[in-house]
């Protein structure tokens, strides 16, 4: 449709040459920009800039009724007062303390690495068991197992623990046994002498696995009765000189391991102490 | 607030509580006036509107102006949100509050100018084809230049002029109509 096809009262600012073409173009303008109209503008432009003033103008009431909720957001929202807005920012963006997933693999990989370092470490130190100390011994180059220690599994399958158990019993704990001696009131080699006088079933000898020395199993059976049937465990302790004045042949002297020197059931072994007495 | 504008909103960027209520008492009136143009539910609209401002405050970086923009765009975009939610959930509107605001009556001619109230203009402005009510809103009321306006509602400065000036027109015929004006 081109402008000859519209009628002016429907078009009237796109007809120049008009009457009424383009007229109002400036006074429009001018009302938009705020500025004030010349005196001879048409009424009804004065009444629209009048108007739109009115609707340009300050605030009616009702109209702020939502400021308090605005403030409170901006109480919550907002940095406090003296903190710049970019010191603020990256403290509001910093995540939580629950810690990310790309973070796990990293922590699953130092706890590995640190497992594994670990134990390289104990094997070379030689505290690990005897056939763990084995395995790392053929992979890493660790030293050997003690040699006791290597047969402790054959130690507690033997079937006669009762007869063979003094000397090697506190092996490895010979802290353990010298400081039960003294609460005992003796020296540590005072103990295989009272355990060995009381062969027979009981809870000292069911608590007392026996270790024996190789030098008590293979070069001196023993004279008990248990003495047929040789440990088939030797034991790691260390020979010692003291000899053991025990009133059977065992062969507790024989062993100068601390194994003589301990048994993990105190109460038995004071039970033994009072037969021994009585 | 014209020069004080940077200082004012330096201050509630920093967190100035007072300061930013100025902006608030400022911009309000326009934006509730806004809204009600091109929004049904304008006070829920404008509440989020300045829960995205305040959100957005401290990044903001511009005179008042350009605040005036962002401002008017943030509420224009959940206006158009607003309409969407309204539309998958369709209601029946009231037109008789509508056209209470209207000063149609016999006796409306008697009113002074100066009586009519901003509300009052902002229905007759409603009555307007969507497009050119929303520009004059923005050019009058939140007072922007056609550039900004243009950007806001995404149409060249020389199609919103013209917009612009028939809807003046129009309104001029609105209110003679309505007896608003003699």
């Amino acid at each position: 449709m081109s402008g000859a096809d519209a009628m002016r009262g429907e078009m009237p600012g796109f007809f120049p040459g008009r009457p009424g073409g383009e007229r109002g173009e400036p006074l429009l303008d001018m009302i938009f920009d705020r500025r004030p109209l010349p005196p001879g503008a048409p009424p009804e432009m004065h009444d629209l800039a009048r108007m739109l003033a009115v609707m340009a103008g300050p605030a009616e009431p009702g109209e702020l009724a939502g400021e308090a909720t605005a403030l409170a957001a901006f109480a919550r929202l907002a940095p406090p007062v003296g903190i710049s807005p970019a010191a603020s920012r990256p403290a509001r963006r910093r995540p939580s303390g629950r810690p990310g997933r790309a973070r796990l693999p990293m922590a699953a990989a130092l706890l590995t690495a640190a497992a594994g370092l670990g134990s390289i470490a104990a094997a070379y130190v030689g505290v690990l068991p005897g056939p763990i100390q084995k395995v790392a011994h053929v992979t890493v180059g660790a030293p050997l197992p003690p040699h006791g220690s290597a047969h402790r599994p054959a130690a507690i399958a033997s079937p006669h623990p009762r007869v063979t158990l003094a000397p090697g019993i506190s092996a490895t704990r010979p802290a353990h046994s010298a400081a039960r001696a003294r609460v005992h009131g003796g020296t540590a080699s005072h103990w295989p002498r009272h355990r060995m006088s009381v062969q027979g079933p009981g809870p000292v000898a069911a608590s007392c696995i026996p270790w024996p020395s190789p030098t008590q199993s293979a070069a001196k059976p023993s004279p008990t009765p248990s003495a047929a049937k040789p440990s088939l465990t030797p034991s790691a302790a260390k020979p010692t000189p003291t000899p053991s004045p025990s009133v059977t042949k065992a062969p507790v002297g024989t062993s100068q391991s601390p194994a003589g020197e301990d048994c993990p059931y105190i109460p038995a072994a004071g039970a033994a102490q009072a037969a021994v007495n009585g | 607030m014209g020069g004080a504008f940077g200082d004012i909103m330096a201050r509630a960027r920093a967190g100035d509580e007072a300061a930013f209520a100025c902006i608030f008492r400022d911009v309000q009136p326009a934006l509730l006036r806004y809204l009600r143009v091109i929004a049904p539910e304008a006070e829920d609209v404008a509440g989020e509107t300045w829960l995205q401002v305040v959100a957005g405050l401290a990044g903001f970086r511009g005179d008042e102006p350009a605040f005036r923009a962002w401002l008017f765009t943030i509420a224009r975009h959940r206006a158009v949100d607003a309409g969407r939610s309204r539309n998958r959930r369709p209601t029946v509107p009231l037109e008789l509050s509508e056209a209470m605001e209207l000063p149609a009556s016999a006796d409306a001619a008697d009113l002074a100018l100066e009586a009519v109230s901003a509300r009052a203009v902002v229905g007759l402005i409603k009555l307007l084809p969507r497009e050119q009510a929303e520009i004059i809103m923005l050019r009058v009321v939140a007072d922007l230049d056609f550039g900004d306006v243009a950007r806001i509602v995404g149409k060249t400065p020389g199609a919103v002029r013209v917009a612009a000036h028939r809807g003046l027109r129009r309104l001029a015929e609105l209110a003679e109509r309505a007896g608003v004006t003699q």
